[in-house]
């Protein structure tokens, strides 16, 4: 298949241009060093989009939230009637996503997708391009080359309706320019759409394109066996005592769900203030006591440990077992975000070991 | 594609006094249409709301053979149990649903049905009994086993006389604190045992009630010979959305809500001890 090129100095016009068909989201710097994906506004996009930023690390807010806000309305009522409030279905063009948070949104879609069909999600989801722009300089955190879900996404053989790898677009930076690789029929269509801002690529940028993978690729030095890690969790290989001293430690913040791209539970809650009100959810965790606990006080889950190992048997053991891909896309956000040190790597390189002492979750660092 | 989360109005036509904190609401949804076209099975559950209170899982405790409206029985237990333990005839409810699977029936054709409930785990079940008296001949004896804390705490006493008059079929209650006028057993459910023969070979038992009574019921059952997949038992797990999706429900790699309620024990055994399925 060919590939193509995206000269850098065109992306704006691109993204201006496409944001006219499209709801186009960003990776996107405001003040400090947080980075967002964030919407194209309806005016202003030249000076918005300045601040438009694809060399970023990984962004710690994940792009889930543009299908799943952390907190949403369900619906409004006033005197007993209900007013339905579910968003619009829209085209979404997202821009400039990391290759874990691609596998990320397909595994989440795939989840609210399963038995019953949640429409605020799949409204918000339904009808989009992603556009994959690997990593150059990947966070010392990822370990995605252990997980198998990056920094870049192999290129199908052949382009089905059903995306196959992941991405529609998938941007390598070759220097002034990004070599473009086709991953289906639908990212193949926008590019005719937009031809004029894409050529084809030669030979040599394509040759250049292999070298910018592979610096990539080297450039991930945390490794981990995740797939002993995985098995070992499947056959129930891990003890107790792993999950005990993690909850010595862990201050069961929930910090690490909230920025993990694949984590989906929420709470559901209504307010009401006179004879109006509304429904709504928001995001929960796992790790929170009271998200098993009933109304006569009883919890299944009363001790921290078992929550402990519920939030990491459901990454790396159930969700394996059930949808064949582990919950885990290696993006290392939650160590990143984590204000006791703790990240899901080392847990996979801990339980991979299968010893019963687990020092780098010990606390002596 | 349809919004699951979205409740339909249903007005309360008749409430009966269970015991002090209980009642049961007969309910008919607002919408004729759908009040005529509503189905379900017996074990599901609704999620019930008050617009502005919230949301909570709610066994359907009648039977699908009564059409056209729904009992539920509520006992207060936090916010929105209370709320609506307060309304009067007339006032609406929101409910969404049926949800989760079922008490299943066909299997237990020419059997024996042992149905073991403790407390608030009585409404469950009443729906699958009525379902089996409703097809009465298709299965053998019947035998109803049901603890409550107090007298006053059992539900459906008038139900309960129906049900001991109906030829093969034996109804045993008992409670932890009886009062002056109480005549029958106290002590937990399992002390019931004793009163009558449990025989497993040919016999399906149908399971509901808290935790720890589950727990010492199945030790029984397993000892009486009932087979593992032959004990049914109805699962509660604190619940947001019933449609396998916002997680709170999870055991293992199960979700209760859709997976369940209804778990056979064979099923639950495998679930991680950590778990505390039961
Ligand atoms: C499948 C199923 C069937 C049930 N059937 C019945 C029934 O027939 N009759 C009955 O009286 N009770 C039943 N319950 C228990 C009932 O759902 C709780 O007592 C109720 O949710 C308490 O809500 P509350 O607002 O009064 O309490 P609060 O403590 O104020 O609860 C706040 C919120 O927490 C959640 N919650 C708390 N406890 C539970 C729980 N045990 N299960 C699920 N969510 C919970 C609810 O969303 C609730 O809105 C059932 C529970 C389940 C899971
Ligand atoms: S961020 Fe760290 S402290 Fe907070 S819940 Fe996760 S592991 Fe525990
Ligand atoms: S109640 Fe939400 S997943 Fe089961």
């Amino acid at each position: 298949m060919k590939d193509f090129l995206l000269k850098k100095d065109k992306i704006k016009n691109l993204l201006i241009s496409a944001s006219e068909e499209w709801d186009t989201f960003v990776p996107w710097k405001d003040l400090g060093e947080d980075l967002q994906f964030v919407k194209l506004p309806g005016a202003g996009k030249e000076d918005f989009l300045n601040k438009l930023s694809l060399e970023y690390g990984s962004p710690l807010i994940p792009p889930k939230t543009i299908a799943f806000p952390q907190l949403e309305l369900l619906f409004e009522f006033e005197e007993g009637k209900i007013k339905e409030k579910v968003p619009p279905p829209t085209k979404k063009l997202l821009f400039g996503l990391r290759a874990c948070d691609v596998k990320a949104i397909l595994f989440v879609d795939d989840f609210f997708r399963r038995n019953f069909e949640d429409i605020y999600y799949l409204n918000r989801t339904m009808d989009k391009l992603l556009v994959l722009v690997g990593c150059k300089t990947p966070p010392r955190d990822c370990f995605c080359t252990s997980t198998k879900t990056g920094p870049f996404l192999p290129v199908p053989r052949s382009l089905g309706e059903v995306r196959k790898e992941g991405f529609d677009l998938q941007l390598v930076d070759i220097g002034d320019s990004y070599l473009v690789e086709i991953g289906s029929e639908k990212g193949k269509e926008f590019i005719e759409s937009y031809k004029s801002f894409f050529e084809v690529a030669s030979k040599k940028e394509v040759e250049l394109s292999k070298d910018a993978k592979k610096r990539a690729e080297e450039a991930i030095t945390l490794k981990v066996d995740f797939e002993k890690a995985v098995k070992n969790f499947c056959e129930d290989k891990v003890s107790r005592k792993v999950y005990e001293k993690i909850a010595e430690r862990c201050i069961y913040c929930g910090g690490c769900l909230y920025v993990c791209p694949t984590c989906t539970c929420f709470n559901v809650f209504d307010g009401k203030k006179g004879k109006r009100g509304e429904r709504s959810r928001n995001w929960d965790a796992c790790v929170f006591e009271g998200y098993t606990r009933e109304a006569s006080g009883h919890n299944p889950r009363p001790e921290k440990w078992q929550r402990t190992s519920r939030r990491y048997e459901h990454k790396l053991k159930y969700d394996y077992l059930t949808t064949g891909m582990s919950g885990c896309v290696g993006c290392g956000r939650c160590l990143a975000t984590c204000p006791v040190n703790i990240g899901i790597s080392q847990v996979i390189e801990e339980v991979a070991k299968n010893e019963k002492r687990i020092s780098s979750l010990s606390g002596k660092d | 594609m349809k919004n699951e989360y979205l409740p339909y109005p249903a007005r309360i036509k008749s409430i009966q006094r269970e015991s002090f904190d209980t009642r049961t609401f007969k309910v008919v949804f607002v919408d004729e249409k759908l009040a005529k076209s509503f189905n379900y099975k017996p074990g599901q559950f609704m999620e019930i709301s008050l617009l502005g209170i919230g949301e909570s899982p709610i066994s359907i405790t009648s039977s699908p053979s009564g059409k056209g409206y729904l009992e539920f029985t509520i006992r207060t237990m936090g916010k929105l149990t209370r709320a609506i333990n307060q309304l009067n005839a007339g006032a609406i409810l929101y409910l969404r649903g049926p949800y989760g699977n079922s008490f299943p029936l066909e299997e237990a054709r020419t059997k024996n049905l042992y149905f073991i409930a403790g407390g608030i785990g009585l409404p469950p079940l009443r729906s699958v009994i009525n379902s089996a008296f409703d097809h009465r001949v298709n299965f053998g004896k019947v035998k109803i086993l049901y603890g409550a804390k107090s007298p006053d705490e059992l539900c459906f006493k008038e139900e309960l006389k129906v049900w001991q008059n109906l030829t093969n079929t034996e109804l045993l209650l008992t409670v932890d604190v009886p009062d002056k006028d109480w005549k029958g057993n106290v002590g937990v459910v399992t002390t019931l045992w004793d009163k009558t023969d449990m025989d497993g070979n040919r016999g399906i038992a149908y399971v509901c009630g808290p935790p720890i009574m589950i727990k010492f019921v199945v030790q029984k059952l397993l000892k009486s010979q009932f087979k593992e997949r032959n004990i049914y038992i109805s699962l509660e797990r604190y619940m947001k959305c019933g449609l396998g999706k916002c997680g709170h429900c999870n055991i293992g790699g199960k979700f209760v809500c859709t997976d369940g309620p209804v778990f056979t024990y064979q099923q639950i055994k495998q679930f991680p001890d950590k778990e505390r399925a039961i």
